[in-house]
């Protein structure tokens, strides 16, 4: 015969830290707010479908050309700079200016030949090209500034 | 006491050997010391401050701590965890290696993006912070030992498994809540392969393309994650089928690293460690192997004895 609950052998202790843990877990869980480590769980929920809005960044070469730099070439730390490149828009001058210098400092270290770096909302969309899957872009520059030589955000 | 309240104690409070109270733990213990000192942490030193966004719990942080720290971490953290599984002070050890799961993931996550990857150990670990690892489960060899369940080795177990059913039921209910049915009946989970290598290394690219180029292939998949995460309560009130919930967790989870390249490898495997009694597992796989051993015994004694060769 299996041993019974015997609830009185769990500490008075261990059951309000219960109480709480379960509170902190359910209060953001069920309304679906982050404070993190307490989360809404949101993961993955929200519908992908052919098209979405993604922050890039671009250098700019000697002759104009634009290209978008993955940030996966830039060391870790700036790895996840879609999340403050994406709370650009409305946020005050300065920090517009240090958001792009910064990624402007990693940028010109694996593209040298950077005159320029620009910060922009693609519009991307998934399109079946002879049977390729290929991403195309439609970039609209929301910050830019010079490698070194001082920047301007536009 | 009403029948749900008998329930309710049970699923909360209920009496698990202390074997398995000391396997968890020690298993909890492991896998915080190697997400510690494996983890690409140091690295993060070199963030901007303007690329850093401090996560809540660490509100006062205005710009990543410099190598040292990080490495430091990591340093105490590991010794820690190491202390914990070889039961050095296993409380004390436990939570100092908790504590420096916790600020290291934080400072992970204080770049803008809320990350996951980290906060279902942390999560489930937290109630054996205050677990009773000292007497019968003090060490492996004496719980081993002690056969009877009881409700102050249980409540540890029984709490992280309700911590996690939750998780997974949240998870599933926010993808109900914000999508609808279409999160499984839509093209959803094609697109979700298809742009699968923009979002993490994948590391079998082909399979998350075939799965994105086959409608019926993407619906299957996406069914069986929202089919998993809904029904995870079930494992409250069907207790056997804990088993084949782990199994599932661990394979959506290997399967999103292999499809996206998505790091959930704490996720994996801190369901299974914490939802199969591997002590009950490792007693019935020594008895059936004495049972087919005296069996194999009995057979070759029954046998007539072969003629000598000469």
């Amino acid at each position: 015969m299996a041993t019974p609950t015997d609830v009185t052998e769990v500490p008075r202790t261990a059951r309000w830290f219960v109480a709480v843990l379960f509170a902190l877990l359910l209060v953001p869980g069920v309304v679906g707010f982050d404070t993190w480590p307490l989360t809404g769980w949101r993961l993955f929920s929200a519908l992908r479908d052919e098209s979405q809005n993604r922050w890039v960044v671009q250098a700019v070469d000697g002759s104009g050309e634009a290209r978008i730099v993955s940030l996966e070439e830039l060391p870790l730390g700036y790895r996840h700079a879609e999340w403050p490149m994406a709370d650009l828009p409305g946020s005050s001058e300065a920090h517009r200016r240090s958001v792009c210098r910064a990624l402007a400092d990693a940028v010109v270290k694996v593209r040298p030949d950077t005159v320029e770096v620009q910060i922009a909302e693609d519009a991307q969309r998934l399109v079946e090209r002879d049977g390729e899957w290929v991403l195309t872009h439609d970039p609209e520059v929301e910050a830019t500034c010079t490698p070194r030589r001082g920047e301007q955000a536009s | 006491m009403t029948r749900f309240r008998r329930w309710l104690d049970d699923t909360l409070w209920g009496p698990e050997t202390a074997a398995r109270l000391v396997v968890v733990h020690v298993g909890l213990s492991l896998l915080i010391g190697a997400r510690v000192a494996l983890g690409s942490y140091r690295q993060l030193a070199d963030t901007p401050r303007a690329l850093v966004d401090p996560v809540p719990l660490l509100f006062w942080v205005e710009r990543m701590p410099p190598v040292w720290v990080f490495v430091a971490l990591q340093v105490v953290g590991t010794v820690a965890a190491l202390a914990a599984a070889w039961r050095r002070s296993p409380r004390v050890t436990f939570a100092v290696a908790w504590v420096c799961y916790l600020v290291l993931a934080g400072l992970r996550g204080s770049r803008g993006k809320v990350l996951h990857n980290d906060l279902l150990l942390l999560w489930a670990s937290a109630p054996f912070l205050l677990a009773p690892v000292g007497g019968a489960a003090a060490r492996l060899k004496d719980a081993w030992r002690s056969r009877e369940p009881r409700s102050a080795w249980g409540w540890p177990i029984r709490v992280a498994t309700v911590i996690i059913v939750l998780v997974y039921f949240l998870a599933g209910y926010h993808k109900l809540r914000r999508s609808g049915p279409e999160w499984v009946l839509g093209d959803n989970m094609r697109y979700v392969m298809l742009w699968g290598p923009s979002i993490g290394s994948p590391a079998w690219g082909d399979l998350a393309r075939w799965v994105g180029e086959h409608v019926w292939a993407a619906r299957v998949s996406a069914g069986f994650i929202l089919g998993i995460e809904l029904t995870f309560p079930v494992v409250l009130v069907v207790r056997r089928v804990q088993v084949l919930y782990a199994l599932a967790a661990a394979v959506l989870h290997v399967g999103t690293w292999f499809l996206l390249g998505l790091d959930y490898w704490a996720w994996a495997i801190t369901v299974p460690l914490v939802l199969v009694d591997w002590p009950a597992v490792a007693q019935r796989f020594s008895t059936n192997r004495v049972n087919s051993s005296a069996k194999v015994r009995r057979s070759s004694a029954d046998q007539p004895s072969m003629p000598s060769a000469m």
